[in-house]
């Protein structure tokens, strides 16, 4: 009977570990799956054939990318691989944040890629649709 | 060639503008439908990019059958 209820016990100590690593091992890996996914790869090649090699490099690296403002010297814009805010800096400071999306659901590549194209030829339109949180630090 | 973001990557359209240039249907069939998604699209606020090869992206508000690509990408909203 003792013996029983151990191994009932082990058991269940095991699902619970399992159950709370699960969370944890599907964020590592999210990624990789995600890459999977035929609309990720078709976004995927469309976002390394507007990229530079060396722009792949910097958002695979530092998980953003950096677009120059087409309109002000010393402004970039910091678009990052995964969703969140694009940081506008100025002079190297981080002066505001900006959220912009689109209406419909894109893969993670195209949003980057959307990103850019709005930032070199759009940009006042960009500006004009993004909700704008200034940084006071 | 146009492409249109949407959440299965992106869909595309292909034609051979010298095919077009000879009046091959194919190839003018191809743009009558590019020009039609292109209409659809931009009529539910989406935006048109022009990309050529070693040159900016530059904002079309047309639809041009000689450039290289068009990117057209989704209405955006401030989130």
């Amino acid at each position: 009977m003792i013996l029983i209820t151990q191994q009932v016990l082990t058991t269940l100590g095991w699902i619970v570990l399992a159950l709370a690593i699960s969370p944890m091992v599907w964020l590592i890996f999210q990624p990789y799956f995600k890459s999977l996914s035929p609309a990720e790869r078709r976004a995927n090649g469309l976002l390394h054939e507007v990229l530079t090699p060396e722009q792949c490099r910097q958002l695979v690296w530092r998980g953003y990318l950096e677009v120059p403002s087409p309109s002000t010297a010393q402004r970039v814009y910091r678009v990052p691989r995964a969703r969140g805010y694009v940081q506008v800096i100025e002079n190297g400071r981080a002066v505001m944040r900006l959220c912009v999306q689109p209406v419909e659901c894109l893969p993670d590549a195209d949003v980057v890629v959307l990103h850019k194209l709005m930032i070199e030829a759009n940009e006042e339109h960009y500006l004009q649709k993004a909700n704008k949180y200034l940084c006071t630090e | 060639m146009l492409r249109v973001m949407s959440r299965r990557g992106d869909d595309r359209v292909t034609w051979d503008e010298q095919k077009v240039l000879e009046g091959d249907s194919e190839a003018t069939a191809a743009i009558r439908e590019a020009e039609r998604i292109f209409s659809q699209e931009r009529a539910k606020g989406a935006t048109a990019f022009r990309l050529d090869p070693g040159k900016p992206a530059q904002r079309i508000e047309e639809f041009d059958q000689t450039a290289e690509q068009i990117v057209l990408v989704p209405r955006v909203v401030g989130g």
